[in-house]
């Protein structure tokens, strides 16, 4: 080609295509600028990471409500279907809790035994022995007694011959009290029935840390369910006060609603 | 006024009167047969005339001799439910003693007389129920549930 014909096919490619030069010289750099954000870890770190932040906070607040229901059904189906294992596994962890809590009872137990006899000449020593000539009653155990809280869960008065609960007065919530009553005079008449060796009555019930004290009178029983260290010198207190109530409040002669707020009124300091 | 009742369900061994009982607290049933140790005592709400009474059912042991049943179970009760099995031989005698031991022995007002499983009788053991001395006052079906609320209502009823 001439030259001159040469330079003008230049010429006129400089004028046609100088735009897409630059568009292309703009994308390259655009494509060196992504290599350079792509290949270097802290670069994309800076724009990723907040969003994978973003949706770890989403995804753990979804949790409870989209995973929760579904792993806690998992967990249930796997106890049920393997209660012994799960037993097995908990029961060394269980035992230790309980060993360390009674170790802990009994350490606190043990100081304040000492603080009481370390206080030997105190009026209240004085004021113990005393007690304990007069009732019969050994002074360690009254010193036990004055240390560990008595305390009344439960209340039934049931009548004795249908087992029918005449009033009852509890903080707790358990199982139902019309057939606990029932319950408890079909077990009361069976122990009665099954020694017949005269008039003797049921007096006690022991289960676990809990003892029932049965107090009889003409056509009703009274219930008290007990936590705590229960003695002979609690028993007097507790049966006198029974007795008293008794005759003040007439179970068999009043409203349930009035027995339940009588017994509320004159037991509620012995509740926990 | 006291609106919980005791009602008391007594019979011979395997008559169903567990199962009655079941259907009638929780609406289940089981063909598995466990013998009943004892009592067991268990209660249900029924509401009559906007009146609710608490039903305390005590489901005895079996015995065909209701005078070795400890009477401290069944004195103060408020309605007696003996039930036997229609599927059995029926035996007049020991249901006629049995009867006459309870209204002599216990002042109660209710007694029914519950003929169950009536839901494995044949037409024919059906005809032949007219036949017998003492009429039940239900054919009930622990199965089935058939009578069953029918007869702890009617003696709500009664108990008003």
């Amino acid at each position: 080609m001439h030259p001159i014909e040469e330079k003008k096919i230049d010429l006129l490619k400089d004028l046609l295509l100088d735009e897409d030069r630059l568009e292309i010289d703009a994308l390259k750099l655009k494509i060196k600028n992504l290599e350079a954000l792509l290949n270097k870890k802290e670069n994309l770190s800076k724009h990723v990471d907040p969003i994978i932040t973003d949706r770890l906070d989403l995804f753990t607040n979804e949790i409870p409500t989209t995973l929760g229901p579904t792993i806690t059904k998992s967990l249930k189906n796997e106890i049920r279907n393997s209660k012994d294992e799960v037993v097995d596994a908990l029961f060394p962890i269980i035992g230790q809790m309980i060993k360390k809590y009674i170790q802990k009872e009994f350490e606190i137990l043990s100081d304040n035994i000492n603080a009481q006899i370390q206080k030997r000449f105190s009026i209240k020593n004085w004021f113990r022995k005393y007690k304990s000539k007069s009732t019969g009653v050994k002074e360690k155990d009254l010193l036990i007694r004055g240390l560990a809280k008595t305390e009344i869960q439960e209340i039934f008065i049931i009548e004795k011959k249908s087992g029918l609960l005449i009033a009852n007065y509890s903080k707790s919530k358990t199982i139902d009290k019309d057939v606990l009553s029932g319950m408890l005079t079909a077990i009361k008449s069976f122990v009665e029935d099954a020694f017949n060796t005269g008039k003797g009555d049921l007096q006690l019930i022991e289960h676990g840390l809990y003892k029932i004290h049965l107090q009889n009178f003409n056509s009703y029983y009274i219930a008290v369910v007990i936590h705590g260290v229960f003695d002979s010198v609690y028993q007097n207190k507790l049966e006198n006060k029974l007795f008293e109530f008794s005759k003040i409040h007439k179970p068999k002669n009043n409203s349930k609603d009035y027995i339940t707020k009588a017994l509320e009124k004159t037991f509620t300091n012995e509740f926990s | 006024m006291n609106l919980a009742k005791k009602i008391v369900i007594l019979g011979n061994f395997g008559v169903g009167k567990t199962s009655l009982i079941r259907k009638f607290v929780t609406d289940e049933f089981s063909s598995d047969y466990k013998v009943t140790v004892g009592v067991h005592v268990l209660k249900k709400d029924v509401t009559i005339n906007n009146t609710t009474f608490s039903l305390i059912l005590w489901d005895l042991e079996g015995t065909d001799n209701l005078q070795k049943i400890n009477s401290a179970y069944l004195s103060g009760s408020h309605a007696f439910i003996y039930v036997y099995d229609l599927k059995r031989p029926y035996n007049a005698i020991e249901l006629e003693d049995n009867i006459n031991f309870l209204k002599s022995s216990y002042n109660v007002e209710i007694l029914k007389i519950v003929g169950n499983k009536v839901d494995l009788l044949t037409k024919e053991e059906f005809q032949n129920i007219k036949n017998q001395s003492i009429q039940p006052n239900f054919l009930s079906s622990a199965k089935t549930g058939e009578n069953i609320e029918k007869l702890f209502r009617e003696i709500a009823i009664e108990l008003t």
